[in-house]
């Protein structure tokens, strides 16, 4: 091997030689081993990860470069239990989670997750709760951590992810019929090899709203997929990033209407500056028999250099006669005529750049000032 | 010494040429108007004045009380202060006109070697501009001209004049696409600007506007050049002769 680069089949033997994890033993793990042992881990080339090397992650896994910590950093609301996943606790909630929110085979690095995992938490907010403080999640003590989230019925709350480092992150939520939950998730610029894998199912007349800032990281892959799998589910994901050097984010997502009446709203806007890549592909999956679904993705992104790379690509795939669906996907550089306007009023060029992006940004931002805590609007 | 002074002006835009020789003086407390036909140049010359990239001074100059403005920026020209009120004001979705006003004002101040004024002081001037041309109250915390009407376009660019209170003020058809009333907020607007100390250079088609603010001097700008200058009653023999005259 030539030190700098591997593929998953080192991983895969290195992980096989070591044995899994011994965290949370009650979570199965068979699955996971089996891909392995299949040797099914991405290739560099595979078409997933077209945009990211994968191979970059995985060397990042063998040298293990991952600082130790110890405890769990989270604050809660009292009404909200929050278990660790080594608590047999967990298992419990783990099996009122219900059926896969994400399918192994679509999402195969989620198998390191499982065989690798050093830290979880599971997150029961109770039927009828409406807590006006949000659970925040500032940091989890390992490089493979996992978050479950069960939002029951009529239930409502806000998520706040603090930025962290990690290597892997799975966030599952299960948003119960009537229930609510307003997800912010933050994600500070970061010289770590990043990837997350964030599953939402939204039963009957949930709402689900994700507000994701990032600023990428060495390399940053965010894979989001979203089900809408009970009538009349609604689904909102929002994203802004801004990039700078040298930094890299991948977003992937998908949101699959699998009942009838549900909606999704995706709004997304990006900036690359520098040297950066940034990529998103929408996917919108209407199932046979999600009737009057209404779906839509705009994404908007902005070349702030001639040396960032912006890929933007919505697909749709309809299997249903009588739905709503529209998509658009546009790459463009700072408007130079918005530019000289604020030049012509005094505001130096620097100013007038970094106030177009601010206000390109905020048209998928609903928090301004964290927005600008974060950096990500300046 | 004149507060602006144009001398011999030629301008190509990729390589065309656009402006041929243009001679303009314009003294402090001074109000001059310009017309001419459609595609005479009247724009190319305000955003030279300007400082807009993408006009190649070919030759001629530029001076503002007596300094040679050609190599300065926008911002700069601003700052020693020029101001354009544009054609066709530019819409900035996110940007509010209070953040707008506010980066356009501190930087105003800075150059002068003034504390920014505080928040406070800010808002309270700004909504005496703003009623002064009739905005609503929450017109401040809309974008940058978003979703405006073109009359509240124009109204937004008089209302930056009076906050910024530049020396000379280059109107470019700040009056067309008014309605009646607009018309005349935006001429009181105009006329309380005016001063001993500044300038207004009004780029017009419509002679209305100088029934409100009387210029001192009307010009005619065609095919890249002034061919024709007098006083305000050239405005009223345009208005009924067209400009065909001009050629005998
Ligand atoms: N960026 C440009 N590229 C090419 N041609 C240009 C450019 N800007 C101006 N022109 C041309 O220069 C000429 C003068 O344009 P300008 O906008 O200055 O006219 P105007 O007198 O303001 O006209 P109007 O009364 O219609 O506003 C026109 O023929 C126009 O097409
Ligand atoms: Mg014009």
């Amino acid at each position: 091997m030539a030190g700098s680069t591997t593929d998953g089949t080192a991983l895969a033997e290195m992980i096989l030689a070591q044995g899994h994890s011994s965290y949370a033993p009650w979570l199965d793990r068979g699955p996971h081993l089996d891909l392995v042992e299949r040797r099914a881990l991405p290739e560099v080339r595979a078409e997933a990860w077209r945009h990211t090397n994968v191979a970059r992650w995985y060397q990042a896994i063998l040298e293990g470069s991952e600082p130790a910590r110890e405890a769990h950093r989270i604050e809660n609301p009292a009404e909200v239990e929050v278990v660790d996943f080594a608590d047999p606790r967990a298992a419990e909630l783990q099996e009122q989670r219900g059926e896969e929110t994400y399918r192994l085979t679509a999402q195969p690095i989620a198998a390191l997750n499982a065989l690798l995992l050093g830290a979880g938490i599971a997150i029961r907010v109770p039927a009828g709760c409406a807590a006006r403080e949000p659970v925040r999640i500032f940091d989890l003590p390992a490089a493979y951590q996992r978050v479950l989230v069960i939002i029951e019925p009529d239930a409502r709350i806000e998520l706040i992810e603090e930025p962290s480092t990690y290597t892997h992150r799975l966030v599952e939520v299960v948003v119960r019929p009537g229930g609510q939950l307003v997800h912010r998730r933050l994600q500070a610029a970061s010289s770590h090899r990043e990837c997350s894998l964030l599953a939402i199912r939204a039963e009957a007349r949930a709402c689900y709203e994700l507000s994701q800032l990032s600023l990428g990281s060495d390399l940053r892959r965010n894979d989001i997929i979203a089900t809408l799998a009970g009538n009349a589910a609604n689904v909102s994901l929002r994203g802004a990033w801004r990039l700078d050097e040298s930094r890299h984010l991948d977003n992937q997502i998908a949101v699959h209407h699998q009942a009838p009446g549900g909606t999704s709203r995706q709004t997304y806007r990006g900036v690359a500056a520098g040297r950066s890549r940034a990529v998103l592909n929408g996917r919108i999956e209407i199932a046979p028999g999600a009737q009057q679904s209404d779906a839509t993705l705009n994404t908007k992104n902005l070349l702030a250099s001639d040396t960032a790379e912006i890929y933007a690509k919505p697909e749709l795939e309809i299997y249903a006669n009588d739905v709503k669906c529209s998509h658009g996907a546009t790459v463009g550089a700072i408007d130079a005529e918005a530019v000289n306007y604020f030049r012509t009023r005094g505001i130096d060029e620097h100013t007038a750049r970094a106030l177009f992006v601010r206000g390109f940004l905020r048209e998928a931002i609903d928090d301004p000032d964290t927005a600008q805590t974060l950096g990500l609007i300046q | 010494m004149s507060l602006l002074r144009v001398e011999d002006l030629h301008v190509e835009v990729d390589g065309k040429p656009i402006l041929a020789g243009i001679d303009l003086a314009v003294d402090a407390g001074e109000v001059h108007a310009i017309m001419g036909p459609n595609g005479s140049g009247k724009s190319t010359l305000a955003n030279v004045l300007a400082g807009r990239p993408g006009y190649d001074v070919i030759r001629g100059s530029v001076t503002v009380d007596g300094e040679d403005v050609g190599t300065l920026s926008p911002e700069e020209r601003s700052l020693r202060g020029l101001f354009l009120a544009f054609q066709y004001p530019i819409e900035i979705p996110g940007v509010s006109n209070m953040e707008f006003l506010k980066a356009a004002v501190d930087a105003h101040a800075l150059a002068r070697g003034e504390e920014p004024p505080s928040a406070v002081d800010f808002v309270k001037r700004a909504r005496v501009a703003a009623m002064r041309l009739q905005f609503d109250p929450d017109f401040l915390k809309r974008g940058v001209n978003d979703g405006f009407s073109g009359g509240e376009k124009k109204r937004n660019e008089i209302l930056q004049m009076l906050i910024l209170e530049p020396r000379l003020a280059v109107l470019d058809e700040t009056d067309s696409g008014l309605d009646i009333d607009a018309l005349q907020i935006v001429a009181d607007g105009i006329n309380a600007f005016r001063a001993n100390s500044n300038a207004v250079v009004l780029v017009t088609h419509y002679q209305r506007l100088l029934n409100y603010v009387v210029p001192d001097h009307v010009h005619v700008l065609a095919g890249g050049r002034i061919v024709h200058s007098g006083d305000r009653g050239l405005a009223l023999e345009l208005e009924e002769r067209g400009y065909g005259w001009l050629d005998d």
